[in-house]
């Protein structure tokens, strides 16, 4: 039997003292196990405000925890703290942080991180092997070198930004990728291309996925399994498409209950009219068919 | 399970337009730069036209970088170099007629800003001052402006902070200690405790559990609702669209490539990438496989010819590659920008 990849033993955090004038349990009690050999997608979903990215923080090894323990491969992190076994940890788990606007320095030019990344974990020499590993890492996410070399943060659009930080992301060829709110800044149609790159990279590459969102539909679409936190605490785990038709807990139902549909209901005036003018209902084949690339497949 | 469609007030009909708050006609806005003598433009707004009527929620979605969040900032007057207006207007007009936006002179535009419209930007949550609490941030930003006094100031603050689900001690903490929704939250309660008549929001929801985003849709319709306010709403979120806005308008490439009434939009989109867009929706429960779209997001330096959509779209024919297709009402309230679309209904 080979080691965990992931294991997280009661996992709790607080903080102290600041705005709430007494101690915040943060994350309380959360434990977890993703196994070696089966890489899966590990959905995090929830309440705001309920710990997912304090949770996220403690894995990458950013944030000790308060109590319990957090093994990678069986070794605590805590216990992490010579600089070649930062690194080695930091090439096995990699982070994509909720915002990107926060990421980054708005001083610095985008394309120096893909380079710095590339010369520290995969020790490619000189700019040449270093723009190829970059260029290769942004065809994945629909990017390309020449479309963001030389640019600051701000002269990216959100969409490009976050991007940049999940090729960032892929260069060292991580075991695990945290990814907090990877797709919320961009739109529906790259969520599919960046969530198919999931799948396939779990699939394909054995790397295992952290995927925390407020999407449920992407959730749903992609993940194994999956947890529900609320104040700190998950309140319903499981395989991903169970819990998410049918939850159990209450918190659960009242978040699957809430989300919008974007299927909009009854026939409207515009239509009718569109029907009066000779217009039937259905003039197209859906495009999504012939305009999309293979499921799966990556640009 | 049955999906809890229309939490929210139903949309109404598309308000009569006569006198639209807000009026951009054929804007065209660029950043524009110099390197060594060259110049490079990226055409981030490129010939928009679009009407917001009073009382009305106008929504926008389209690809990431297609210049939603440029439109936006320019139709504030919130630029700066190097994205300069190339061409077009934008004229506001609260009920003493229309002014051009960009020729007001400081002082008319303050008042503007103060009294009628807010803008809350892309990832505003960040600029919250990371040494000020959020107690001091609506001081500095609202008090002065509400004409109350502290403690009636103070407690209608906190009663639009419960309206967005957060507690009132929340104004005693450092941004740094809030999460990213709290922070989402705080901001948008900083742009809408004033009530403005035109409410500008980029992206504002997209850190918020479901929960939280229907109670903040709540809110902003509600607002709406109360003061007859218009909205600008940005976002990916199509079910956002679908639940809150009352027109919708796609952007593809810095152009407007489709607007209709959201429901007739959702429905039935007309143009090839708002097809491809509406289809790819993942929804919980279908377990279909969905495909994001084809081929790389154009340049906005050097976009393609013709229609900008030509090189990924499979209904492209001669015409597409070197002309631009015209936006054009082909339906009633709604308007296109495609040769092949504009071909069918016309046979
Ligand atoms: N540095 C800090 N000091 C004090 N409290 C903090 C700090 N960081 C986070 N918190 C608190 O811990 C709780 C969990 O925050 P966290 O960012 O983990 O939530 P989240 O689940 O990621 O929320 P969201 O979905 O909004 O991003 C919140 O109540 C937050 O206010
Ligand atoms: N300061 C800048 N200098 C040069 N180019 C810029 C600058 N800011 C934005 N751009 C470019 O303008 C284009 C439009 O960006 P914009 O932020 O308006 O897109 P968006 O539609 O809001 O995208 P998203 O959905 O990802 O937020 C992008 O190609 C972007 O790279
Ligand atoms: S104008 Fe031509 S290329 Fe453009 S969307 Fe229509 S059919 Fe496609
Ligand atoms: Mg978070
Ligand atoms: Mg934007």
């Amino acid at each position: 039997m080979s080691l965990p990849l992931l294991e997280l033993r009661g996992i709790g955090k607080s903080y102290g003292g600041g705005w709430l004038r007494h101690r915040t349990r943060a994350v309380h009690d959360v434990s977890f196990t993703l196994e070696t050999g089966r890489p899966e997608v590990f959905a995090i979903i929830g309440e705001s405000g309920s710990g997912k990215s304090t949770l996220a923080r403690m894995i990458l090894n950013a944030t000790a925890p308060g109590e319990g323990q957090i093994l990678f491969r069986g070794r605590d992190l805590a216990t992490i703290r010579r600089a070649a076994d930062r690194r080695a940890f930091m090439q096995a788990v990699q982070p994509v942080f909720q915002n990107p606007f926060e990421a980054f320095n708005p001083l610095k030019r985008v394309d120096r991180y893909l380079y710095a990344t590339a010369h520290h974990f995969t020790g490619a020499q000189g700019r040449v092997a270093q723009e190829a590993k970059a260029d290769e890492a942004l065809h994945k996410v629909g990017l390309s070198l020449a479309e963001i070399r030389g640019r600051f943060p701000h002269e990216l659009s959100g969409g490009q930004l976050q991007r940049v930080a999940i090729a960032r992301a892929l260069i060292p060829g991580p075991a695990l990728l945290v990814a907090d709110e990877p797709v919320s800044m961009i739109d529906a149609s790259l969520r599919m291309t960046v969530v198919n790159l999931f799948r396939r990279l779990r699939d394909e590459l054995g790397v295992s996925i952290i995927y925390i969102t407020h999407d449920l539909a992407t959730a749903y679409y992609i993940s194994d399994r999956i947890i529900i936190m609320q104040r700190g605490e998950v309140v319903e785990a499981g395989d991903a498409r169970r819990v998410l038709m049918a939850p159990q807990h209450p918190y659960s139902i009242l978040l699957r209950a809430s989300v919008l549909s974007a299927d909009p209901p009854e026939a409207d005036a515009a239509e009718a009219d569109a029907a009066e003018a000779g217009v039937p209902a259905q003039p197209w084949s859906p495009a999504g068919a012939s305009l999309a690339a293979r499921s799966g497949d990556v640009p | 399970m049955t999906e809890e469609t229309m939490m929210l007030a139903p949309p109404r009909p598309t308000p009569a337009l006569p006198a639209p708050v807000l009026s951009v006609e054929k804007l065209r806005a660029y950043y524009q730069m110099r390197f060594f003598g060259v110049t490079r433009e990226v055409r981030a707004v490129d010939g928009i036209t679009l009407q917001i009527g009073r009382n009305e929620i106008y929504g926008i979605a389209g690809e990431s970088s297609s210049g939603k969040s440029s439109l936006i900032k320019t139709i504030a007057r919130a630029i700066r170099p190097p994205l300069n207006v190339v061409d077009g207007s934008v004229r506001f007009d609260f009920g003493e007629g229309p002014a051009d936006i960009y020729k007001l002179d400081p002082h008319a535009l303050a008042a503007i800003r103060w009294r009628h419209l807010s803008y809350i930007m892309q990832g505003s949550m960040n600029v919250l001052n990371p040494v000020r609490r959020i107690r001091h941030s609506f001081l500095d930003f609202a008090f002065r402006h509400m004409h109350l006094p502290m403690p009636v100031f103070l407690q209608r603050v906190e009663g639009h902070l419960a309206r967005l689900n957060l507690e009132p001690r929340v104004l005693n903490a450092y941004p740094h200690e809030l999460s990213g929704g709290m922070r989402q939250r705080v901001t948008i309660a900083l742009a809408t405790v004033c009530r403005p008549a035109f409410i500008i929001a980029d992206e504002p929801t997209t850190a918020l559990d479901v929960v939280v985003q229907k109670s903040v849709l709540t809110m902003i319709r509600g607002i709406q609702q109360e003061m007859g306010s218009s909205v600008l709403f940005v976002t990916h979120d199509m079910a956002v669209h679908a639940n809150l806005t009352d027109r919708l308008g796609i952007m593809y490439a810095g152009r407007l490539v489709e607007e209709a009434p959201t429901r007739s939009l959702l429905r039935r989109p007309l143009h090839p990438y708002t097809r491809h867009l509406v289809a790819s929706l993942p929804r919980i429960g279908d377990d279909a496989p969905k495909a994001g779209l084809n081929g790389t997001p154009p340049s906005l330096a050097k976009p393609p010819p013709g229609c900008r959509f030509h090189p990924r779209c499979p209904l492209a024919m001669d015409i597409c590659r070197t002309e631009a297709p015209p936006m054009e009402e082909l339906l009633p309230g709604h308007r296109v920008a495609c040769h092949a679309v504009r071909q069918e209904l016309a046979s």
